[in-house]
């Protein structure tokens, strides 16, 4: 899935007591379909506030973001979630795996909102327990799992309704080093195989080598980081305005 | 699968709010389903009973004063045209039978309160049937077999009647009528079938020629029970009925009673709503727990793409769970409560309105229906609100806790607002102090229909705007408790008081609840400890006699029971007697409704009584008045209801027709709502033809001691009359113990709301615990002991209860000036003097405060369980 962000700004409403805190301030950015981006920035430079906006989970203050052709700043709340539900997938740093549903369930949980047949849902969360390694749990409770296995989870949910973009939160912000590894070979293997575009903010620069280029984001603006991908392409035109692009969005069930 | 994650799942898992919500809404529901069981079957005894006495009559010719037999005569030429007719007597009187199944010798025989059906056995069955179980028969059955029914001295009992009381066929059964004692024969048995299950079978028929002759009756009837075949007819029979007569549908006595209650028992509904009322605040707060608790779970599913509506669905179904099951509990809970609220309230309805026993409570469609419906509507719509809230989370703040905890949120969101230091908020201040003024509005509107409509919606913005203030006063009362929690316990004590301000939401709502469910509890302390110490007050002032002689021993017999005239020339040559009045009252048709038509030697009660007036000053000037221009004097409710003041007149149905009576006073009374119209004995005798007297009040010459003047009457007017002589004393212990008894269902309402909202106060500190345990955990790691977060968290409850306590206090006192001078006044007309039982209030304010410490102790073992490694590592 293509991504363009053209002039977007956005800021957090102020209260009575402080003013209004501007996080991203005229960022212009394209991010090609397939492509395997990452957002690297201190704390508080504004990547999350940016993955959110990829994310349709929240709309630019001023100016337009497309996935693909459909410009997000211009879409109602209801169109917003249409879009959340059938096209991406979401990774975050603290798993956010819903504490009330078992292994399977939370995987099956994006089908059974795009309301997936019955028959055809057993089988998919099945394999996708089986790409994460983790057909054994699929019973348990996210509270008696490890956090290496919590991730794994919640990546098998983020990809279990192929969505065509997903967006990967610090995904090893709270995992040590081998589990960490083991979730970002994870990502990268269903880079590999799926062909989603991938956005993934971090802080750690050996996370980041696992995309194809790093979007630098300090102090509301991006700009071109080094090609440091895996891949060894640097296919970003960051910081360029975009041209517009005459392929039509991909189907959430590819 | 959103269901099973928000709302199906969290349900099972968490058991203790489950059971507690449920519960917390099965008790509101009992309560209403209770009064409604009570009431309903309390009712239903007495229509029963008016329906199976009145048979298939579909028409009544009924009179205040009794009938003439002539009136038979006036309807013979009606018979030609199907109309059908039977004479009856239907008098209230006493039976003595023996205590007990065996009686030890020389016991006292047991009064019970009976009913004297008079007909003529051969034609009444047209009207009524009977089953005679058994009857006397001679040696060898014939046609003759009945004729010993027909006796002067015979009656015929319900089988059961005299099963439970050991009488059999032959036996003697004494019947006290109208102060006519006479000693009859059970001659003959009834199936339980027809009349013979009016009044719980306490009914003794007899035939009326019998009746008449054996009750100094000659001549007279109580009623004519009528089949009319057409209604064109009734204009015509209108016609030849004398002035004090009128032809009514048997159901007519029936809405009497029905509206005579009615006052009654919307007293009962609305203090059931206060239960009710405190159980919705405990949906809300529990359906808030749960999306504050859920909020990042709500987040994370709306960023999967579940839509606000899914959202909102779900939680509005565990509204609709909680209430639904709730309900199912609360009805069968409300059964069992309803038996025991009969046992209660069934003495105050029988003292005070209709005697008749409530019979079994029958759970009726009807009843389970409204019990359901009450339940789960309620929870739904308390449940609205927060569901609204839950479905505005924003799936943004969810992505990660560092996003959601440093900025400050685009939209409104209770997660934050909880962390806020709270500021005194200004809409809340101005909703309440909108409440406050259309409260003070709606208690100046007068009654609607009888019923103090206005002032329960004035209570209802009292609570509300003392519940719109409830964030500020908790705040208030965290911050005052700060220095001195911080100076008695410590760093414990200041966390406990820091941390009530920091989750406001949950916190003031289960402050809120607590304070109305003891603010109406202090209400209901100064309305009921205000009329008591009134009626005390009042009872010292009216019984200010030596003596009262009475037929029976119990005041609640004391209608029933009465005095024949003869009493009154023994009793003139009783050397030691001063004066003596003789009180008689009766029930008596006025208007739509039914009033006291009572009499008493006024002149003798001028001289020697005392009356609480209000109309003129001088009660003596008021009752001599009245016997000079054969007036009357009224008591304040009848001068209320019907809106009458001295120089207004007064018109009764009396023997001679209708007649007007001025009123020369108006006096406080207490002893019934209905209104009381009291005239000189001399007056009343001529005009009701009833010289019967309930109760005679003596006054003893000076000087004369009081217990041997007591035991020389009893003596001698013992075995003659069946007289019983109290003193004033125990006169007024016994209105005292009726008084107590009939606000006992009041107190037991309210303990239940306590109960409720004690739950709700357990419930919130539960989740509130569950919600912080990272926070426990954190300060277990950093070194607190478990009695140290115990002892935190039951300070935290604490500072929830005094804040509720010192609420509900003031609450209480708003509340109690519109109870006692907005509903009271209204509903019953009665005036009751302010008065504050201290004691009361203390030991009950004491033990709720108790009770919230309690709510703290509960909850605060959770803390125990919780596994630090975990919980630390767990976000």
């Amino acid at each position: 899935m293509r991504i363009r962000l053209e002039h977007v700004t956005h800021a957090y409403a102020g209260s009575e007591e402080s003013a209004a805190v501007q996080v991203l301030d005229d960022v212009s950015l394209e991010i090609a379909g397939g492509d395997f981006a990452v957002l690297m920035g201190a704390s508080g430079s504004g990547k999350s506030t940016l993955l959110n906006l990829i994310g349709a989970v929240d709309k630019p203050t001023a100016g337009s973001l497309f996935l693909e052709t459909i410009d997000t700043s211009v879409l109602d709340e209801w169109h917003l979630t249409m879009l959340r539900r059938m096209t991406i997938g979401y990774i975050f740093q603290f798993f956010n795996l819903i504490p009330t549903l078992n292994v399977f369930e939370n995987v099956a949980f994006p089908l059974s909102l795009a309301k997936v047949p019955r028959g055809e849902v057993k089988p998919r969360v099945a394999a996708a327990l089986a790409d994460v390694g983790l057909t054994n749990r699929a019973t348990h409770f996210p509270s008696e799992l490890s956090g290496g296995e919590m991730q794994r989870v919640a990546i098998a949910r983020a990809i279990i309704h192929r969505p065509s973009l997903i967006l990967a939160d610090e995904p090893t912000g709270n995992l040590d080093s081998k589990n960490g590894e083991m979730i970002l070979g994870l990502i990268r293997g269903i880079f590999e195989t799926r062909h989603p575009t991938i956005v993934m903010a971090t802080h750690s620069e050996h996370a980041a080598a696992y995309g194809d280029y790093v979007i630098e984001v300090a102090d509301g603006k991006v700009s071109r980081g080094s090609g440091v991908g895996s891949r060894g392409s640097d296919r970003g035109n960051q910081g360029v305005p975009p041209t517009p692009d005459p392929r039509p969005p991909t189907p959430p069930s590819k | 699968m959103i269901l099973r994650a928000l709302v199906l799942r969290p349900i099972l898992r968490e058991p203790m709010r489950t059971t507690l919500t449920i519960l917390g809404i099965a008790v509101g529901v009992a309560v209403v389903v209770a009064i409604a069981l009570s009431n309903q079957s309390a009712l239903r005894a007495f229509q029963d009973s008016v329906d199976a006495v009145a048979g298939r009559a579909n028409y009544q010719i009924v009179s205040d004063v009794g009938l003439s037999e002539d009136v038979l005569l006036a309807l013979q030429p009606f018979w030609g045209r199907g109309v059908r007719f039977a004479p009856v007597i239907d008098l209230e009187g006493i039976a003595e039978v023996p205590a007990g199944l065996s009686p030890a010798p020389g016991a006292l025989p047991e009064q019970l309160p009976i009913r004297l059906l008079g007909v003529d056995l051969l034609s009444d069955l047209h009207f009524r049937e009977y089953r005679y179980a058994s009857v006397v028969t001679s040696s060898h059955e014939s046609a003759a077999t009945y004729l010993s029914l027909f006796r002067d001295d015979s009656v015929v009992i319900p089988a059961t009647f005299a099963r439970e009381h050991g009488l059999k066929l032959g036996s003697p059964l004494m019947l006290d009528i109208k102060g006519i004692r006479r000693s009859m024969i059970v001659r003959g048995l009834l199936e339980a079938h027809g009349p013979a299950t009016a009044f719980n079978g306490a009914i003794a028929i007899a035939d009326i020629a019998a009746a008449q002759a054996s009750f100094g009756l000659a001549g007279r009837l109580s009623r004519i029970d009528l089949i009319v075949p057409d209604d064109s007819l009734i204009p015509a029979i209108e016609r030849i009925l004398p002035a004090s007569a009128r032809l009514e549908r048997p159901a007519r006595r029936n809405e009497r009673v029905e509206r005579m209650l009615r006052a009654f028992r919307v007293n009962l509904f609305a203090l059931a709503g206060v239960a009710l009322l405190v159980g919705m605040f405990l949906v809300y707060n529990t359906v808030l727990i749960s999306i504050l608790r859920r909020r990042r779970d709500v987040g994370v599913l709306k960023t999967l793409g579940t839509s606000a509506r899914q959202i909102f669905g779900a939680f509005l179904l565990e509204g609709f769970v909680f209430g639904l099951v709730g309900s199912v509990v609360g009805v069968a809970l409300g059964r069992g409560l309803a038996w025991l609220i009969l046992r209660m309230i069934g003495r105050t309805i029988n003292a005070l309105y209709v005697s008749s026993t409530p019979e079994a409570i029958v759970l009726t469609p009807g009843i389970i229906a409204a019990g359901l419906a009450v339940g789960t509507i309620l929870s739904l719509l308390s449940a609205i609100q927060p569901s609204i809230e839950a479905a505005q989370v924003r799936p943004n703040l969810l992505l990660s806790a560092v996003v959601a905890g440093r900025r400050r949120p685009r939209v409104r969101d209770s997660a934050q607002t909880t962390a806020e230091p709270a500021s005194p908020n200004r809409p809340q201040v101005v909703i309440a102090v909108i409440c406050f003024i259309i409260a003070v509005l709606l208690s100046r509107l007068p009654a609607w229909n009888g019923i103090a409509v206005a002032g329960y919606v004035a209570v209802l913005f009292v609570v509300t705007g003392f519940s719109a203030l409830a964030p500020m006063i908790v705040t208030a009362a965290s911050n005052l408790l700060r220095v001195p929690y911080r100076a008695a316990f410590g760093i414990v004590g200041e966390l406990a008081s820091a941390s009530i301000p920091a989750s406001l939401r949950r916190t003031s709502i289960a402050a809120a609840a607590l304070s109305l469910a003891i603010g109406m509890m202090v209400a209901v302390a100064l309305m009921v400890g205000s009329f008591r110490e009134t009626v005390r007050v009042w009872v010292d002032q009216t019984v200010s006699s030596d003596l009262w002689l009475r037929p029976s021993k119990g005041l609640s017999n004391a209608d029933a029971a009465a005095f024949p005239n003869a009493i009154s020339a023994d009793l003139a040559k009783v050397p030691f007697i001063a004066a003596f009045d003789r009180a008689r009252g009766r029930g008596a048709a006025y208007g739509d409704a039914t009033i006291t038509v009572a009499s008493g030697d006024l002149d003798v009660a001028a001289r020697f009584g005392d009356l609480p007036m209000i109309t003129p000053r001088s009660f003596s000037e008021a009752l001599r008045n009245a016997v000079a221009r054969d007036g009357v004097v009224v008591s304040e409710s009848f001068a209320l209801k019907y809106e009458k003041g001295v120089g207004d007149d007064v018109t009764l149905t009396t023997i001679l027709g209708r007649h007007s009576f001025p009123i020369t006073g108006v006096y406080r009374d207490y002893s019934s709502d209905r209104g009381v119209v009291v005239m000189n004995r001399a007056l009343y005798t001529r005009l009701f033809r009833d010289d019967a007297m309930n109760t005679v009040v003596i006054y003893l010459k000076p000087g004369v001691d009081r217990d041997s003047a007591r035991r020389q009457l009893e003596a001698s007017f013992g075995p003659k009359y069946h007289a019983f002589a109290v003193t004033n004393g125990e006169i007024r212990g016994e209105v005292m113990k009726i008084f107590d008894q009939t606000f006992l269902i009041t107190y037991a309402l309210l303990a239940v709301a306590i109960v409720v909202a004690v739950l709700g106060v357990i419930n919130t500190l539960a989740a509130l615990i569950l919600e912080r345990t990272r926070e426990l955990a954190l300060l277990r790691v950093l070194g607190m002991s478990i009695a140290e977060v115990r002892r935190m968290l039951v300070l935290e409850s604490s500072v929830l209860g005094l804040t509720a306590t010192v609420t509900g206090l003031a609450m209480g006192y708003v509340l109690s000036w519109i109870l006692i001078y907005v509903i009271n006044k209204q509903s019953f007309g009665w005036t009751i003097a302010f008065h504050t039982p201290v004691r009361l209030i203390a030991a009950s304010l004491a033990v709720t405060f108790v009770a919230s410490l309690v709510a703290g102790l509960v909850p605060s073992r959770l803390a125990r369980r919780i596994d630090l490694a975990m919980a630390m590592k767990a976000e």
